[in-house]
């Protein structure tokens, strides 16, 4: 089911009503039960994998824990196998599969071609990840393995965050779905506003936005280099609006029901580094990848050169985790790159912060406009569709400078797009809901009004799936 | 309790916004988003504009024709032959169907002059393959906004895809499990159970060629005619069926004469391929359809085998288009049909076979011309229409006529047009084309800036071919102004005059 679909505008209310209704005690089944509902709008069948991931991890954690210091980490081991399989199974073999047929071919070794073409199970990398943060936490001692069945499938399966995050901790999740939740009008409202507004910038803005992008990148080769670059523009704020328009309806979801799930985005391109910048963006993910990969490795407490080989691990893992496709391993080894180029010249040149104002604010600007156009750049690499296609329009961009050609951006894009930046900014380190508690009443509601009126006349009639549910 | 107060008090309040923003959007937005996504409707405004009184609804069956066919005229032109005094509208848009034709007549006024509404009834229309065609998505999604509610809850069904949206795969299953679900009943015992098991068969068996070989591309005809033909229309569940009961609903309450012109499918061709079992399931539709619907006092013309295998465009696909004795032939029997209610002006018409040398397009209404997507409301200078070319359209509106259908010993052809160019074009070209079985095409052009160099305003150009010596040899003449150019041409009112 979709957020933004008359569906879940029933769904929603619905299933919230009765969450209310309900006593305490039967309300994890009643979540399970809305959980599997929502899921199986998708592809019904697919809900038995999940179900084989959570048996998995259950059973696992269990174990675990009662296991001393070898089996323990056996059991950890076998647990992130398991997992890891159903996941290399669905999204990865045909990749692999692919790239050992084109290296049997250059070396000439015989390799029986068998691809799957298995459909994607929606949202299968986040809870995968969901599952083996909850068996990686328990194995640490930092969490308690779930005895009650229902609560732990609840934990990978909770509807709001279920299919694109974002990838919550069991200490925050499980611990939550256990709490008795009381009525609050302040959550109900709270929750509502976040709705609004991550239905305002999925479909007012991403998705009004996605057809200019799409028109570039099916065909970059007739577009000059400032269509072009545009598009790549439009393309960063495409992805993020409506990523988190998706990120922003769950955690309102969630919230309306009393569940504080985490923020995965703090304005990410007001961000002056790279570094900086993956603070700031899909949070639950680069946190995932900080504490159970990054860590692991050693960190930083290691030798330069180890440190350099961490970053660019963690940074491939995370392109390949987004999609397997090469283009995506490069997407994230020159995130990885540019990270670790900011942080030597940094360490190189060992800057001090100035005092004078002005030349801050000179600074920061600069800084901001630079990462900003850093990652819209290599988002290039994330967009396209394959290895060729990257090539044409790097050499699109070079080449076709000042060619006619029909890239007509209608004035009324242009207006959402500044209203947003706008609103960016507005929300700088703070949140929508936030935002409107410190606003009277009559502001608070003309913007609802106005919110209202945008979604409903202005949200495009084309149909653009959530970008981050083919991961 | 008490804390739900606030909640109530809340909803009331968003109640009342959403009425206020349904007057804003309606007057400020809804017309625009109207010519946005359901232009469709400005086929009803125009016919309703015109004060037809009778209006003819329809799909491509009624504007398609064939390349040698002298008259190109649609079939609700031919029947307005009968009637000449009657003012004629048509609504006709292609792959349509009866949910479609419903609620576009549903949106016209109730004070209209529409008195006697004709509907195609296609028989394809209540298969499978077409009810879940994936043309449903964009014809539906063209609808949300003309439905009955307000124009802010419409606005929200488009956003929120409050419409049946499917992807073309989902459609694909749909299907699918229909023809592997429905049972076919006949009435003597026969091998096949359903339109899988029945398709599968002819795929493997085939059309034989006489030495026994299977002949694939007739295979191929035969197994779409059974995809096409091999159901029973179930009233009960056929959603073509409570469309058409809306439209005779809709008839009552607007008190129109409600007439339903079932087409003509190639039964023949269907006998010749298939067999005899096929054109049981067919003929046992059509006895339903008319039955039903005469005794729900609709006039319905039965016109299934009203056209033979010979006046059938396309051959190797199943569809209701006719060559022009075929479109002659349904309007005929319409026309006849419409007695009942329009005796005193009925007239006898006979297509005599004299042959026309002139012909005229002011690019507006439906037109028998090709190229018509080149039509455009930017710029006319008679009319609504011009035909735009340039910009990744090369071809203007295409005059196509068959040498057969024109008088003998023509020597010239002058060619009259409306020119608007904003600058001045250096390679577009006016240009007659002539074609035929057994000639090599020949293409005869003069650049339009030696015609015309004048810009940013309308300006009547002219220019005289001589036509070839070999002239008769030929099959098919077209008349076109070709424009590879990124510059843009708008032509008006072509006017062709063949001379001696």
């Amino acid at each position: 089911m979709l957020f933004n679909s008359l569906e879940f505008l029933l769904f929603f209310p619905i299933v919230t009503l009765l969450f209310y209704a309900l006593p305490h005690k039967y309300r994890w089944m009643h979540l399970l039960a809305a959980s599997c509902v929502f899921y199986m709008f998708f592809i019904p069948q697919y809900i038995f994998i999940l179900f084989a991931t959570i048996i998995i991890d259950y059973v696992a954690a269990i174990w675990i824990e009662k296991a001393v210091e070898r089996r323990k980490k056996a059991y950890l081991i076998i647990s992130i196998i398991s997992t890891c399989l159903v996941l290399f199974i669905f999204k990865y073999y045909d990749f692999f599969n692919d790239n050992m047929l084109i290296l049997s071919h250059k070396f000439g070794f015989y390799y029986p071609e068998k691809a799957i073409h298995f459909i994607l199970p929606i949202g299968l990398s986040f809870h995968t990840f969901q599952s083996l943060s909850y068996v990686i936490e328990v194995y640490k001692g930092k969490q308690k393995a779930e005895r009650h069945f229902g609560i732990y499938s609840l934990y990978v399966m909770f509807y709001p965050q279920l299919v694109t995050g974002p990838i919550e901790r069991p200490q925050n999740l499980l611990v939550q779905l256990r709490e008795e939740k009381k009525f609050s009008y302040s959550n109900i409202s709270q929750g509502f506003r976040l709705i609004l507004f991550g239905l305002f910038i999925k479909m007012v803005i991403a998705d009004n936005i996605a057809g200019y992008v799409d028109q570039i990148y099916e065909n970059p080769i007739i577009y000059n280099s400032l269509s072009i670059i545009t598009g790549l523009f439009f393309y960063s704020f495409q992805i993020y609006c409506d990523f988190l328009g998706y990120s922003t309806i769950a955690v309102g979801t969630a919230l309306a029901m009393g569940y504080r799930l985490m923020d995965n985005f703090k304005n990410p391109y007001m961000s002056k580094s790279i570094g900086e910048f993956w603070q700031r963006w899909h949070i639950s993910l680069s946190t995932w990848f900080r504490d159970y990969v990054y860590f692991s490795l050693g960190g930083n407490k290691v030798k330069i050169q180890r440190w350099m080989v961490n970053i660019l691990i963690v940074f491939i893992l995370s392109g390949l985790w987004h999609g397997a496709n090469w283009t995506f391993i490069l997407w994230g080894f020159a995130h990885g790159l540019v990270y670790i180029t900011e942080r030597l010249i940094t360490r190189i040149l060992k800057l001090k912060k100035s005092e004078n104002k002005v030349l801050v604010l000179v600074s920061n600007t600069f800084h901001i406009i630079k990462t900003f156009i850093m990652v819209s750049f290599i988002w290039i690499l994330f967009r396209a569709t394959d290895l060729h296609q990257i090539k044409i329009i790097c050499k699109s961009i070079i080449h076709n400078i000042g060619i006619a050609d029909d890239f007509k951006v209608e004035p009324k894009i242009w207006l959402l797009f500044g209203l947003f930046i706008l609103i960016d900014r507005l929300l700088y380190n703070t949140r929508f809901d936030v935002w409107c508690n410190n606003c009277n009443e009559a502001v608070r509601w003309t913007v609802y009004s106005v919110m209202i009126f945008l979604i409903i006349a202005f949200s495009s009639v084309n149909n653009f799936p959530f970008i981050y549910f083919q991961f | 309790m008490k804390n739900m107060k606030p909640v109530i008090y809340k909803f009331a309040l968003v109640a009342i916004i959403l009425v206020v923003l349904n007057y804003i959007y309606k007057f400020t937005f809804f017309e625009n988003d109207i010519q946005a996504h359901s232009n469709i409707i400005n086929i009803v405004r125009n016919v309703v504009n015109e004060k037809a009184e009778v209006i003819y609804v329809g799909e491509s069956s009624n504007i398609s024709f064939r390349s040698d066919d002298i008259d190109k005229r649609p079939i609700s032109d031919f029947i307005h032959d009968y009637y000449p005094t009657k003012k004629f509208g048509s609504i006709t848009k292609e792959a349509t169907h009866a949910g479609i034709y419903y609620e576009l007549l549903r949106n016209i006024p109730e004070n209209a002059s529409a008195k006697t509404i004709i509907v195609t009834l296609n028989l394809r229309s209540f298969d499978a393959n077409w009810v879940y065609s994936n043309l449903e998505t964009p014809l539906q999604k063209s609808m949300v906004l003309l439905k009955k509610y307000p124009p802010l809850f419409n606005r929200f069904l488009l956003a929120f895809k409050g419409y049946d949206i499917k992807t073309d795969k989902e459609r694909e299953e749909q299907f699918k499990e229909k023809w592997k679900n429905d049972t076919l009943k006949f009435p003597t015992p026969f091998k096949y159970k359903n339109v899988i098991d029945w398709d599968n068969a002819m795929a493997k068996y085939g059309v034989r060629n006489a030495d026994g070989s299977i002949n694939r591309p007739l295979t191929d005809v035969a197994c779409q005619y059974i995809k096409t033909y091999a159901f029973q229309i179930d009233t009960i569940t056929n959603p073509r069926i409570k469309d058409f009961d809306k439209i005779v609903l809709l008839a009552q309450e607007r008190n129109w004469n409600l007439v339903f012109n079932l087409l003509g499918e190639n039964v023949e061709r269907a006998d010749s391929l298939v067999g005899k079992e096929l054109v049981y399931l067919i003929k046992q539709n059509r006895d339903l359809l008319v039955k039903r619907y005469h005794k729900n006092k609709v006039r319905v013309v039965d016109n299934l085998e009203a056209v033979g295998n010979s006046e059938y465009i396309d051959k190797n696909w199943t569809t209701e288009h006719y060559a022009e004795q075929g479109r002659k032939a349904i309007a005929k029997n319409v026309a006849e049909c419409l007695k009942e209610i329009y005796s005193k002006d009925y007239v006898k018409v006979s297509y005599n076979n004299t042959k026309p040398d002139n012909f005229f397009i002011n690019c507006d209404g439906n037109t028998p011309w090709g190229q018509t997507q080149s039509l455009t409301s930017e710029k006319s200078f008679s009319g609504e229409k011009s035909s735009k070319t340039g910009n990744k359209q090369d071809y203007s509106i295409t005059f196509e006529y068959p040498i057969k259908g024109l008088p003998d010993s023509l020597k010239q052809v002058s060619i009259d047009m409306q020119l608007f160019q904003n600058s001045i074009n250096t390679d577009a070209k006016l240009t007659i084309e002539i074609s035929g079985k057994d000639i090599e095409p020949k293409w005869y052009g003069i650049l339009v800036k030696e015609l015309s160099t004048t810009t940013n305003k309308w300006n009547k150009a002219n220019y005289v071919f001589t036509l070839p010596q070999n002239f008769y040899q030929a099959n098919l003449i077209k008349v076109y102004v070709y424009n590879p150019t990124p510059s843009v041409i708008y032509i008006d009112d072509l006017n062709i005059k063949f001379k001696r």
